[in-house]
């Protein structure tokens, strides 16, 4: 085991070292960014990008001279997205591997289960995954969006559309219940008004009953919250083939899974921290490098590989304001720091919680996602207030 | 009146899901648990022929060649030498259900994929826009029922079958071939399977996954029919409607359970179950 | 071997020489487990704490499925419950001594309960294994379900994190688990290798003849599956103290079918195969399935198929089985107690009719049997006189009329409670306990008279004369302490025999006893059932085809044709009617 560690290592180092003409003298033992992530289950769909942002942002912190003049490395778990999973993988990463940070998207379970391991294992933790809200540890940071940054702006937009009268349907899970109550204080808070409010669980794909209440209740807009993957697309296909056309939007669909449902998801309101469409500098070169980087391979960025890619280099920044890779230092140090990437300017500075600029956007016909609005800087709100 | 379609669609569903694993039940007399596997197969049937340019509609008689083929394997390898075990029978083919999933995973991936619908749009049915594919899937399993019917009371095979099913060991001594007839069954069930993987499609999203939520109301229906078609035909009927009344007026979470539960509460209540009166 | 037996004359010694091994492996476990966390790493004490869990939770479906024949996929919602009684007493009342003792007392008491629950819905007359299987499989479902929409209160989908735990630090739970994985898999050990541990095999070998010996084998099987839903759910307040978090998958079938393919690669009825088959899968799950979940469940999976097709033993079928080192037991005889010889009928049958569907099997049968008759049924195949037996000594069974037993109706009492009112039945194909010794068996067949201990085994075997002399007889008392499996057809009737009356019925239920048999072992039987009849006073229906060994022994003789009971009279009356001789002269044509 111990050889194989360390022939791994010697790998990474010589591929580093490749790359770049020398790290600084002094401390040249690389820094470790731990990453366990659903590479089977249910986030194993999206696992891949995530990983691939964590190489790309990896490789240009080590050709630019790596962090504090050491270079960075790479231990990716698999964590079965599940808590069991987590908790087999944090143990091999904080207690085997011993890295220095632990930065990655995953389920809520999978987060739980974590967060009591590196907290015995007193390592900083950057949480890269939108969710939905109030998970607090004193090593955990989150850069992804809490429903009072997503829900907003579609509420927006369908009240300013003219809809008065909301159905809301989700999956029954942590995420999907939290996403749907906050969307029915909002909306209720804002003078709309909900006429229906359905789960299913999540591995149930006949939404028939739902959508026979969802007709009869005379609703003039509908919310879906599911989870990602199947009972999306199962809900999506159904209500379409039920033939029911109010304004739909959809708090839980990325844009790889509207493109692959084509037609079906012509029409729905998204909203999203991060749009492959966002016309900016950082996220043209983003795309780029990762084009140049994987070639046919790449995955197309979404809504949570472009925040691990970022949490990286915040945590480059912690490391370099702190100017040591003590947990404690770098915990003080991640909420003052802040980088701007594809997603904007970006700050763990509320709460352990970040501000964010949030799009509105509206599948097409052909699947592609286009950006109708945009909201600079919104606040998580009162997420952990003991933080 | 959508409520009753719901009901209809709804029990035709549950009936086109269950009745490749009725069969196995009827004649082997164990739950195929491989079940959930084969009508992910046949899902995924679809994609392979629509991704080569065939008609989705040709996926149909080739998911019932595919899945009697594996079925046919199956049954020899895996359930045949373990006859007399009946409940090792089971877990071999719950452990090959897991074997199928990773080697769909490791060829086709964990993404979703999406071939084309069979049918799309609505029908209004009494000036009410309604899914015409799920009112496909009413006349698919009416087709189906009767064909059951059919080959049980006029063909051979469907006699054999009806001998081993009262009684193996008589129908042995009068010369039928039943090793034969148990494996003609399992092919028929895994075919029957696998064509409800395609019918399942439209509903739903293809994944190596996508089988297992239909498997326990699918055991537990089939539990409760024994070993006649009425009897799931009207298992089907009854929870279905259980199930569509329930997720309609208190919540669709209970609606999920509400076929197993029914199901095992009535079979300790009533252990004939629907079977006989 | 010999020498230990006399050495205590009352009851097996705990320890024999290979248990005196296990002992001491067992205190260097234990020793190991206590100063493991000196020179494991944090890592490996972590993934193995939790092993050590999963490997008790192994060891409960090892008692069930391996032991009692109960194949269950929903341990894991008792685990789940346990644990999650614990996390939310935790998160919601609060820390403190108080509170945790609260949790254990609820993390034990509920999975119980509602293990008894599932118990009552699974085990019921006449249901069947696999209705049992598929139960298991819809209480996790149904579980993890209410805790996806508890919401907030459940934590849903994230499950419960963050509430106090114990605070032993990971050295300690290392232990703590190490230790009560040690205790546990001790215990079961003891017994399963118990006179009710015997109980627990005979039930998963044979669940009929265990019933038809008066053992209440759906009581067992929900008492069974309540204690172990008990130890499960401590198992799971372990687990939501030493992972600090409860989420909804550890409820959930996908970890209770876990459970199985351990079980099944560790050896299936072997405690320590299953243990250690949880140890070792998760335990080098956690170095491999990180780099390759996919191929990793793969391997799994084919090695699973693999090894119920080829090694139901698992892989402790590996290790040679070891030669039984169980000595011959002693037989003692119970002192004859002649059955009071009342006037009154034991059994009396009025317009006892059974049908099936429109075919009817039986109509319109009276009879009377008083203690010490000695009543011969004959008639031609098919006639219904195995389903007249079975009417008997089913109370279960559909029919119309009455049958009273000992001045009670039998209506709707299993066969254990029939048994328990007097019956005794042996069956036409010999019905014995196939993986067991005939000292076994016949332990077996007094379990209800002398209640098998659950630490160790009695010595000796107490059986009525009658017992002893069909034994001494057939020279079965010389082969106390071989293997059922590897008697001759004549061997195994005789056993069968010797295990009825054992039980001391009052009426003794024989369906063709001498079918196979030689011309001496028939004599010999022949014997036997006069000085039990006619001695002893006990009652006999007899089912025979030979007229001869009839006219031999019985007192009357019962014509059955075509489901009537055609005649009922004294022995030359009936073997010299025109009606038999029609009836036999028929059957040779036939």
């Amino acid at each position: 085991m111990k050889q194989m560690k360390s022939m791994r290592f010697g790998l990474l180092l010589a591929s580093a070292l490749a790359t770049t003409p020398a790290f600084a003298q002094g401390d040249a033992t690389p820094i470790t960014i731990g990453v366990p992530v659903g590479l089977s289950g249910a986030n194993s769909v999206v696992a891949p990008a995530v990983v691939q942002a964590t190489e790309l942002a990896v490789d240009q912190i080590n050709a630019a001279g790596g962090i504090l003049g050491r270079p960075v490395k790479i231990a990716v778990a698999d964590d079965a997205s599940g808590a069991a999973g987590a908790q087999t993988a944090y143990n091999t990463l904080v207690f085997q591997d011993d890295v220095d940070v632990v930065i990655t998207m995953e389920t809520s379970a999978a987060r739980n289960a974590g967060i009591p391991i590196v907290e015995e294992g007193e390592k900083p933790f950057i949480y890269s995954s939108f969710y939905e809200g109030r998970s607090c540890s004193p090593n955990m940071f989150v850069n992804g969006w809490v429903p009072e940054q997503q829900v907003p702006p579609v509420v927006e937009k369908l009240l300013a559309d003219g809809a008065k009268n909301f159905f809301l349907i989700g999956s029954d899970y942590a995420f999907g219940r939290g996403m749907l109550e906050f969307s029915r204080k909002y909306i209720e808070e804002k003078g709309g008004k909900i006429v229906g409010e359905e789960y299913l669980p999540m591995d149930g794909s006949d939404w028939t009953a739902i959508l026979s209440n969802l007709r009869s209740a005379g609703a003039d807009a509908v919310i879906t919250s599911t989870a990602g993957g199947t009972p999306n697309v199962t809900l999506t296909k159904q209500l379409r083939a039920s033939g029911i056309s109010i304004p739909y939007a959809n708090l839980a669909v990325d844009e790889g899974t509207a493109k692959a449902m084509g037609a079906d998801a012509a029409g729905i309101l998204i909203s999203a921290s991060y749009l492959t469409a966002i016309d900016t500098p950082e996220n043209k070169d983003f795309m780029a490098a990762l084009q140049k980087k994987f070639g046919a391979e790449m995955r197309t960025p979404n809504d949570l590989s472009t925040p691990q890619y970022e949490a990286v280099y915040l945590y480059k920044a912690a490391v370099e304001k702190a100017g040591s890779t003590k947990t404690e230092d770098v915990l003080a140090a991640l909420p003052q720091v802040s980088f701007k990437g594809p997603r904007g300017e970006v700050s763990m500075s509320k709460q352990h919680h970040a501000p964010l600029t949030m799009y509105l956007g509206e599948v097409q016909a052909d699947g592609s996602v286009k950006v109708v609005a945009d909201f600079p800087n919104v606040d998580p709100g009162e997420q952990c207030p003991d933080l | 009146m959508a409520l009753l379609l719901d009901i209809a669609t709804t029990a035709a569903l549950l009936f086109i899901v269950s009745a490749g694993l009725f069969v196995i039940f009827g004649v082997l007399k164990i739950i195929n648990f491989a079940h959930a596997a084969w009508l992910t197969i046949g899902a995924y049937t679809t994609v392979v022929a629509t991704k080569m340019g065939l008609s989705p509609w040709l996926s149909l008689p080739l998911a019932v060649l595919v899945g009697g083929l594996l079925g046919a394997v199956t049954e020899i390898a895996i359930v045949r030498p373990l006859y007399r075990r009946s409940l090792d029978a089971i877990l071999a083919t719950w452990g090959l259900g897991v074997v199928i999933v990773q080697v769909i995973t490791l060829t086709f991936g964990r993404d979703m994929q999406m071939p084309p619908a069979l049918i799309t749009g609505t029908v209004d049915v009494l000036g009410l826009p309604y899914s015409s594919y799920r009112l496909f899937l009413l006349v698919a399993a009416v087709i189906m029922a009767l064909a059951f019917v059919l080959v049980l009371e006029r063909t051979r095979l469907g006699l054999n079958a009806q001998a081993v099913i009262m009684n193996e060991t008589l129908a042995r001594a009068l010369g039928i071939n039943t090793s034969r007839v148990r494996l003609v069954t399992f092919m028929l069930g895994s075919a029957i399977a696998a064509l409800a993987g395609v019918l399942l499609t439209p509903l739903s999203s293809v994944d190596p996954t996508m089988g297992i939520s239909w498997l326990i109301g699918a055991f537990m229906l089939v539990m409760v029919s024994g070993t006649s078609v009425t009897a799931l035909a009207l298992a089907c009927l009854c929870f279905g409607a259980a199930q569509v009344l329930v997720s309609t007026w208190i919540s669709p979470i209970l609606g999920s359970v509400t076929v197993a539960v029914l199901c095992a509460v009535m079979l300790r209540l009533h252990p004939k179950g629907f079977a006989r009166g | 071997m010999a020498d230990r037996v006399h050495s205590s004359p009352k009851r097996g010694r705990l320890l024999t020489r290979h248990g005196t091994g296990l002992a001491l492996l067992g205190l260097l476990t234990l020793a190991l487990v206590l100063l493991g966390p000196l020179f494991l790493d944090r890592f490996t004490q972590n993934v193995l704490t939790r092993s050590m869990i999963y490997a008790m939770m192994a060891i409960t479906v090892d008692l069930l499925w391996g032991y009692t024949g109960i194949l269950t996929f929903g341990q894991s919602a008792f685990f789940g419950a346990g644990a999650y009684a614990t996390a939310l007493i935790l998160t919601h009342v609060g820390g403190g001594a108080q509170n945790f003792a609260l949790a254990l007392v609820l993390s034990v008491i509920l999975p119980m309960a509602l293990a008894a629950l599932v118990g009552w819905l699974s085990f019921y007359h006449k249901s069947t294994p696999l209705y049992a299987s598929v139960i298991s499989l819809v209480v996790p479902i149904v579980l993890s379900q209410a805790i996806f929409a508890g919401g907030s209160f459940t934590g849903s989908s994230s499950g419960l994190v963050g509430y106090p735990v114990m605070k032993l630090g990971a050295a300690n739970y290392f232990r703590l688990a190490g230790v009560a994985l040690i205790l546990f898999a001790g215990l079961a050990w003891i017994i399963v290798r118990s006179d009710a541990g015997r109980v627990l095999i005979a039930i998963r070998d044979n669940p009929l003849r265990a019933a038809y010996l008066g053992i209440r084998t759906q009581r067992v099987q929900i008492i069974l599956m309540t204690v172990l839903g008990g130890v499960a759910g401590l198992c799971g307040f372990l687990y939501a103290n030493a992972g600090r978090i409860v989420a909804p998958e550890i409820a959930g079938f996908g970890f209770g079918t876990q459970m199985i393919v351990w079980t099944a690669l560790g050896g299936r009825a072997s405690i320590f195969g299953p243990a250690l088959g949880a140890i070792g899968i998760d335990y080098l799950g956690a170095q491999l399935s990180g780099s390759m979940p996919y191929v990793w469940q793969l391997i799994i999976g084919v090695l699973f198929v693999v090894m119920i097709l080829f090694m139901p033993r698992g892989l402790a079928g590996l290790l040679p089985r070891r030669q039984r080192t169980a000595a011959a037991p002693t037989l003692a005889t119970l002192p004859d107690r002649p059955q009071e010889s009342s006037k009154d009928a034991l059994l009396s049958v009025t317009g006892l009719r059974k049908a099936y569907g429109n075919f009817v099997v039986l109509d319109g049968i009276e009879l009377e049997v008083r203690p010490g008759e000695l009543i011969s049924v004959v008639g031609p195949n098919g006639a219904g006189k195995t389903t007249f037996l079975r009417c008997l000594s089913d109370g279960t069974e559909t029919i119309q009329g009455t049958i009273t037993l000992a001045g009670q109706n039998i209506a709707g009492r299993p066969p254990e409670d029939v048994v328990a009112l007097g019956i005794g039945r042996k069956f036409q194909v010999a019905s014995v306990f196939e993986s067991m010794t005939v000292a076994e068996c016949l332990r077996l067949a007094r379990a209800t008279h002398e209640r098998p201990t659950l630490w160790n085994r009695a010595s000796g075997i107490h059986l009525p004369s009658a017992a002893l002399d069909i034994l001494a007889l057939t020279g079965l008392d010389k082969k106390l302490a071989e293997p059922v499996s590897g008697l001759s057809h004549g061997m195994r009737q005789s056993l069968e025999l010797a295990m009825v009356v054992a039980m001391l019925p009052r009426l003794i239920l024989l369906d063709e006893p001498t079918a196979g048999l030689t011309k001496a072992e028939r004599t010999l039987i022949g014997e036997v059932l006069k000085r039990l009849t006619q001695e002893l006073g006990y009652a006999a229906i007899l089912i025979e085809h030979d007229l001869d060994f009839v006219k031999e022994i019985s007192q009357r003789i019962v014509v059955l044709h075509q489901g009537r009971l055609v005649m009922d009279g004294p022995v030359e009356e009936v073997v010299n009617s025109e009606l038999v001789r029609s009836i036999y002269s028929g059957m040779a044509h036939d």
